[in-house]
C-alpha cells in the first residue's frame, strides 16, 4: 500500500481557483463517494476547507490513481489541466503523511497555529468512517496525526499568543482588568478594527457596550449591533466614569480625549484601572493621558508591534513544531514498514492452522477411544510446539522489516512454505 | 515526631521553591502547578508539626522568634493557597514559596535545642498575641508580595513591555485585590495581636505600654497601615500608589518583627 496525497492550498492556488473548488465540494459526501470509484484507490480521506482541498489516499497503483484523482479534481471545479497543474502538489509516502501532520498542527494554515483546522480534518475522517473508505492504514495515520497535533499544541507555544489587533487587545484588557465580566466598554467613533475589538470583548463576558459618535443615527445603528447604549457626543465625558474600556477611533483631526478629562473621570470612578485603545490615526487620545496612574493607553502601533512580535514567536515555535513532525514521520514509516510483513505473517499461521487440523481430522478415527481431556491436551500439545517453531521467523520478519531489509525473507518464507501456492 | 515532621515540611518548601523557579525560568506553567500541590502538602505536613509539638510539649508551639518564624511560613503559606483557589495568582508562590523556605530555614536552627520557656510566657494570653500579631505580620507580608509583582507587572504594561515575562504575571486587578484583601484582614489581627499583648504586658510588667524599641516600631508601622487602609476605603486610593505604600509600611514593621531585637536593647525578646 502506498499513501499518497493530492491537493491545492492557499499557498498554491489564487482565490479564484479555491473558491470554483470550494462551491463544488460544499456537500463533502459526493466527492469522497467519487475518488472511492477510482479502481486503484483502496482508502481514501477529502478534506476541503476555505483555504484547502486536499485527497489522502492509500493506493496499489500509484501513477495510474493519481492521474485518476487528478481528473477527478478537474472536473470538481471545472477547470483546465492547466490551471491544475500550476497548483496542485502530490507527496508521496513520508511526504505525504508529514504534509497531513503538518496541516493537522495548523503549520501549514494561513494563520499559523489557528485551531479551527483540527476540527475540519477530524470531520473529514468521520466522513469517511461513515463512508467506510478508510483501512488499517489510514485510520491509524490519521489517528496518528491527531495525536501530533495535540503534542505540538501542549509542547510548542504555536497557538499561544494573539496575532490579530483586536485579540491582542482582549488580551492586554484581561492583563489589566482581570476577569472581563461586568465590565463596561465604551466605543468612540465606528470602524471595522473597533468593531472587531468590541465583538470579542463581548465574547470575553464585557457586559455593557455604550456607544458614542458624532452623528447619533450612526451611534443607534451601531449600538444595536451590540445591544449596546447609543450616547450623544457631547455625553461623552459623563459617561467615562463608568467605562472601564475604551476604543476610540473617529476620524477627527484633532485629540478628542484630554488628559484633564480622564484624570477627572478617574477621581469619580475612585482611581479604578482604565485601558484606552487608540485605534484612530491621527490619533484621539492625548498621548499624556497615559502617565496618569492607573490609566494605561495604547495606540495602533503599540498593539501592532505586539502582535508582530507574537508572529514572531510563532515563527520560532513552528521550528520546534518541526522537529516534533519529523520525528513523529518516522515513527509512523516505522509501523508502515512491519505493515509489509503482515500478510506473510498472517498467511504463515493460516497456512499451519490448516495442517493442524487436517493432521487431527485423519487422527480421528485412532483418538477416539481417548477421553475428552486427553484429546484437548494433544490439541494444546500440538499447538505450543508449532507456536514455538513460528515464533523465530515472525519476530526475525518484524525485526527485518523495522530496517528495510524484510523483502527478501519473505520472498524466501512465501517460498520455502509455499504460501503464494497456499493463497490461491 | 514533631521534628521529622518540620524536616519533611522543610524539604517540601524547597521543592515547590524549585519548581516555581523552574517554571519561571522555562516560563511553563506545569512546572508551577506541581508546585502549588506540594506546597499545600508542606502546608499540611508543616500544621501537622505544630500540632505534636502542641501535644508532645503540652503548651502553645509558638513562643520564641524562631516559632514565630516558622509560624509565619505557615500563614503565608495558607493564606497563598487560599488565593490560589479563588484567583489566577498562581505566580504569587514564587514570591511566598522562596520567602516561606528562607523562613524556615531560619527557623530551623532551633530544632531539637532546648524548648524549656519561663513561666512568664505560658499564659494564655501570650499565645494568642502571638497567633493574632504573627498572622497579622503574614498577611501583610503577602500584600507587599503582591505589591511588588503589581509594581513589576504595571511597569511592563505602562512602558509597552508585555511579552516576556509580563505574560506569567497576573493581571493588576487580581493582584490589586490581594494586596487589598490582606492588609484588610492583616490589620484589625495586628490590632488585635498588639491589644492582646497589652493586656497581658499589664499583668507581667506592670503596664500596658512600655515605650520598647519594638513596641514603637510596630506602632509606626500600624499608623502606616492606618494611614493606608483609610486612604484605599475613603479616599479611593487604588494600584500603583497602595502597592508602593504597603511595600514601605511592611518594610517598616519587618524591622520591627526582626530588626529591633537586633540593633535596640529591648524587653520584648524572648530568645
Amino acid at each position: 500500500m502506498n499513501i499518497i496525497l493530492i491537493g491545492i492550498n492557499h499557498r498554491t492556488a489564487p482565490v479564484e481557483i479555491r473558491e470554483k473548488l470550494s462551491i463544488n465540494c460544499e456537500d463533502n459526501d459526493g466527492p469522497l463517494v467519487e475518488i472511492m470509484e477510482i479502481p486503484q484507490i483502496k482508502e481514501s480521506l477529502f478534506l476541503s476547507t476555505c483555504n484547502r482541498v486536499e485527497v489522502l489516499a492509500g493506493v496499489a497503483d500509484v501513477h495510474s490513481a493519481v492521474e485518476n484523482l487528478k481528473s477527478v479534481i478537474f472536473s470538481l471545479g471545472n477547470l483546465s489541466s492547466e490551471e491544475l497543474e500550476q497548483c496542485i502538489y502530490i507527496y508521496h509516502s513520508n511526504d505525504a503523511v508529514r504534509h497531513l501532520f503538518r496541516v493537522a498542527s495548523s503549520i501549514d494554515s494561513m494563520v499559523m497555529g489557528e485551531p479551527q483546522i483540527l476540527g475540519q480534518v477530524k470531520d473529514a475522517y468521520s466522513r469517511c468512517i461513515e463512508h467506510n473508505s478508510s483501512g488499517v492504514t489510514l485510520n491509524k495515520l490519521l489517528h496518528h496525526a491527531f495525536r501530533v497535533a495535540k503534542r505540538v499544541r501542549t509542547e510548542t507555544g504555536i497557538a499561544g499568543n494573539a496575532v490579530s489587533v483586536s485579540f491582542a487587545a482582549v488580551k492586554l484588557a484581561k492583563k489589566i482588568l482581570g476577569d472581563l465580566k461586568g465590565k463596561t466598554v465604551l466605543l468612540v467613533g465606528a470602524g471595522e478594527m473597533s468593531e472587531l475589538a468590541a465583538k470579542h470583548l463581548m465574547g470575553s463576558g464585557v457586559s455593557r457596550i455604550i456607544v458614542a459618535n458624532r452623528t447619533y443615527r450612526q451611534a443607534v445603528k451601531l449600538a444595536d449591533d451590540f445591544h449596546g447604549t447609543p450616547i450623544n457626543f457631547d455625553l461623552l465625558e459623563e459617561n467615562l466614569k463608568e467605562v472601564d474600556i475604551v476604543i476610540s477611533s473617529t476620524g477627527a483631526p484633532g485629540y478628542i480625549i484630554k488628559k484633564d478629562v480622564i484624570a477627572s473621570a478617574l477621581r469619580r470612578r475612585k482611581n479604578r484601572l482604565m485601558f484606552l485603545i487608540d485605534i484612530a490615526v491621527p490619533r484621539d487620545i492625548d498621548p499624556e493621558v497615559n502617565t496618569i496612574d492607573n490609566v494605561y493607553l495604547y495606540n495602533i502601533d503599540n498593539l501592532q508591534e505586539i502582535v508582530d512580535e507574537n508572529v514572531s514567536i510563532r515563527m520560532r515555535e513552528a521550528e520546534k513544531a518541526e522537529i516534533i513532525i519529523d520525528e513523529e514521520v518516522l515513527n509512523f514509516s516505522g509501523w508502515l514498514k512491519t505493515l509489509e510483513a503482515v500478510p506473510t505473517i498472517v498467511s504463515l499461521r493460516k497456512k499451519v492452522g490448516e495442517i493442524i487440523d487436517s493432521e487431527l481430522q485423519k487422527s480421528a478415527s485412532w483418538m477416539r477411544n481417548l477421553g475428552e481431556e486427553e484429546k484437548e491436551n494433544i490439541k494444546i500439545l500440538i499447538s505450543s510446539v508449532t507456536n514455538k517453531m513460528l515464533h523465530d521467523p515472525i519476530t526475525g520478519l518484524k525485526e527485518e522489516s523495522q530496517n528495510d531489509g524484510a523483502a527478501p525473507y519473505i520472498a524466501a518464507i512465501r517460498r520455502l512454505f509455499r504460501l503464494d501456492d497456499a493463497d490461491e | 515526631m514533631d521534628v521529622l515532621l518540620f524536616k519533611i515540611a522543610l524539604c517540601a518548601y524547597l521543592i515547590s521553591t524549585l519548581g516555581y523557579i523552574t517554571s519561571l525560568l522555562v516560563k511553563r506553567v506545569l512546572a508551577a502547578r506541581v508546585s502549588t500541590w506540594i506546597l499545600s502538602l508542606a502546608f499540611i505536613i508543616h500544621g501537622g508539626s505544630f500540632l505534636f509539638r502542641c501535644i508532645e510539649t503540652g503548651h502553645s508551639p509558638f513562643i520564641n522568634l524562631y516559632d514565630s518564624l516558622s509560624f509565619f511560613a505557615w500563614i503565608i503559606t495558607g493564606t497563598y493557597l487560599a488565593f490560589q483557589v479563588k484567583t489566577k495568582t498562581r505566580v504569587l508562590g514564587a514570591f511566598v514559596s522562596p520567602l516561606a523556605f528562607l523562613l524556615m530555614m531560619v527557623a530551623s536552627v532551633q530544632l531539637g535545642g532546648d524548648v524549656s520557656i519561663s513561666s512568664i510566657l505560658q499564659g494564655r494570653l501570650v499565645t494568642i498575641h502571638v497567633i493574632l500579631s504573627v498572622s497579622g505580620e503574614a498577611l501583610f507580608a503577602l500584600a507587599c508580595c503582591a505589591g511588588v509583582m503589581y509594581l513589576i507587572q504595571e511597569n511592563f504594561i505602562k512602558n509597552k513591555k508585555v511579552g516576556g515575562y509580563s505574560r506569567l504575571l497576573p493581571s493588576l486587578r487580581d493582584l490589586d485585590r490581594v494586596n487589598h484583601v490582606c492588609l484588610l484582614w492583616g490589620f484589625p489581627l495586628l490590632t488585635l495581636g498588639v491589644i492582646a499583648g497589652s493586656i497581658w504586658a499589664r499583668t507581667a510588667w506592670g503596664s500596658h505600654w512600655q515605650w520598647d524599641p519594638k513596641q514603637i516600631w510596630t506602632l509606626i508601622a500600624w499608623v502606616f497601615y492606618a494611614i493606608l487602609l483609610h486612604q484605599r476605603l475613603a479616599i479611593g486610593w487604588k494600584g500603583r500608589k497602595v502597592a508602593l505604600f504597603s511595600i514601605v509600611a511592611f518594610l517598616i514593621l519587618l524591622f520591627a518583627f526582626v530588626g529591633a531585637n537586633t540593633f535596640f536593647i529591648t524587653s520584648h525578646k524572648f530568645m
